[in-house]
């Protein structure tokens, strides 16, 4: 049988491009590790004295915080205001679906950095400029088409027979919701939010036109430090956030298969 | 139950959210982009003028900065094709048992911080970073090569960021080739290449479009990856927008810009969807 597969030339090349993937990863681990206070590659001595620096600095730490309160607020909230929609949309309870579903995309197709000055100066006008919560509203808006795109995608694998007999056994329609529907939309959901999460957790273009400076978080505290001098304390820093990250990608994609919703 | 008033009551609060601050602040733009700018006085309240786009389309300076966003979302979308289909065949092609850990090493710098990614990257490419001495410690260069604040630095820091959406979206593509098409094809004796060039090739070209779309628009939006592998000279649409709105203050000038950027991300959306509409109704 002559089956189409990669040749030897083809997986050599897809392997090197997965290796340079990963190469600035290494890299930052690496550096973090440096004993020398200037960033040296490969390391001179291994240390864990940055990783201390970065866990005991009330700066990183406000940072670290900041920005966790702020990804989590976010995702709830799109979570919240995504699925409801995406349910209506899905159900097609209201004319114009696509439309609808056009327009809660659109935060995707305006670049961050326009959002973040359009954002600015309409926080600036309304007197909202500084606050915790309009920095909130700010990533919900970024975060929620994330949201509303997995679970519209997760509903339309799901059987509408199932709620109907779940209707038909006596559930009213929130009840059938929170009982059918949602178990079954879980995976996708858990997915949605996590790319909501990551998206607010990485987030400067808009973060970095809005926040005041005792709200700075942790990828504005890594981009502003970068423009004064590479530290291997931001190496630490990273090292924590990739280790973070490979931490619950491993998670999701074992609890919710995620590469299937990426 | 009346189901147009629970899909009301279900969808208001995310439609007041988006309509109430991300269009209106999106459309207050406008006005401001019309506003005369003068440097140490601030926006002229009630004036109107043209200018600030004038500018963009005949100030050397701006021009330039809009080619160059251009040419490098260009460049980042080719370079990322090239680098991206042979991964895709190999993680849908490839070994089954291979094709779950590739993937993950695939989506795992996508989910990693973009700031820290640009920073791995700076520690790559400075005049001391690993490249340089690598390079010269091997005695194939005598001075460090200039790999940052240029083109060179933010193309690769810029590929290295988009290349997982378009691996992604050409595995989702190479899926739906059914196999007995190239088989088909390969039974009536064509060779291994001319099965991928007259068969895969153009059934996986709505993945293509697709791919270099989303990487187009997203490699002319970004801020970071500029910035960080740029420097504050070397200078794109998005970095320019941002340094007139918080180093120069000319929020006038800076909404014209955000404006044309949006205008081009918005066209060549549309473009590419006319085009795309037509060659599948061609096929």
């Amino acid at each position: 049988m002559n089956e189409q597969k990669p040749g030897f030339a083809v997986s050599s090349f897809a392997l090197l491009v997965i290796a340079f993937l990963q190469v600035p990863v290494i890299v930052v681990v690496l550096a973090g590790f440096s004993e020398t206070s200037y960033l040296t590659i490969p390391p001179q001595g291994l240390t864990l004295r940055w990783f201390g620096e970065v866990l005991t600095d009330p700066t990183y730490l406000s940072a670290i915080r900041i920005s966790l309160i702020l990804a989590v607020s976010a995702t709830l909230a799109s979570m919240v205001l995504g699925v409801a929609a995406a349910y209506a949309i899905h159900k097609k309870m209201l004319p114009g679906s696509d439309a609808i579903t056009s327009f809660l995309m659109a935060p995707l197709v305006v670049p961050s950095v326009v959002v973040g000055v359009a954002l600015l100066q309409y926080f600036t006008l309304i007197g909202w400029r500084g606050s915790f919560l309009a920095l909130i509203l700010a990533h919900t808006i970024i975060t929620v088409p994330y949201i509303v795109r997995s679970v519209l995608a997760s509903l339309s694998g799901i059987d509408p027979s199932l709620e109907e007999a779940a209707r038909v056994l006596g559930a009213n329609g929130p009840s059938a919701f929170r009982l059918v529907t949602l178990p079954l939309i879980k995976p996708g959901l858990v997915a949605g939010a996590l790319f909501a999460f990551v998206t607010s957790m990485e987030n400067v273009p808009v973060t970095i036109f809005l926040a005041s400076a005792r709200q700075t978080t942790l990828p504005i505290l890594i981009f502003s430090s970068v423009e004064m001098g590479v530290d291997p304390s931001v190496a630490a820093v990273s090292t924590l956030l990739i280790v973070a990250t490979a931490v619950v990608l491993l998670l999701a994609e074992r609890w919710a298969g995620f590469h299937k919703f990426v | 139950m009346n189901s147009a008033r629970t899909g009301l009551l279900l969808i208001a609060p995310l439609a007041i959210v988006l309509v109430g601050a991300f269009l209106v602040s999106v459309l207050l733009l406008a006005p401001t982009s019309f506003r005369e700018y003068l440097p140490g006085t601030g926006i002229v309240p009630d004036s109107w003028t043209l200018e600030n786009y004038l500018r963009i389309a005949t100030d050397d300076f701006y021009r330039e900065v809009v080619w160059r966003t251009l040419a490098l979302g260009l460049g980042v979308t080719a370079a990322c094709l090239m680098l991206g289909y042979p991964v895709a065949y190999l993680i849908v092609r490839g070994d089954p048992r291979w094709r779950l850990p590739l993937t993950l090493l695939v989506i795992f710098p996508l989910m990693l911080n973009l700031v820290v990614r640009s920073f791995g990257w700076i520690a790559l490419l400075t005049n001391r970073g690993l490249v340089n001495n690598l390079l010269m410690s091997l005695g194939i260069i005598d001075e460090p090569l200039k790999l940052m604040f240029n083109l060179t630095g933010v193309m690769i820091g810029m590929v290295h960021i988009y290349l997982p959406f378009m691996v992604l979206m050409l595995v989702a593509a190479l899926q739906n080739v059914p196999r007995d098409v190239e088989a088909a094809a390969a039974t009536l004796g064509s060779g291994r290449m001319h099965v991928f060039t007259a068969v895969t090739l153009p059934l996986t070209a709505p993945g293509i479009i697709a791919g270099s779309i989303l990487v187009f628009v997203l490699s002319i939006s970004a801020l970071v990856t500029p910035r960080m592998l740029g420097g504050p000279t070397y200078q794109v649409m998005a970095t320019l927008i941002y340094d007139e709105y918080m180093q120069l203050l000319d929020w006038s000038s800076g909404s014209a810009l955000s404006f044309t950027l949006v205008a081009i991300a918005v066209a060549i959306i549309w473009l590419s969807n006319r085009a795309a509409k037509r060659w599948a109704g061609l096929a």
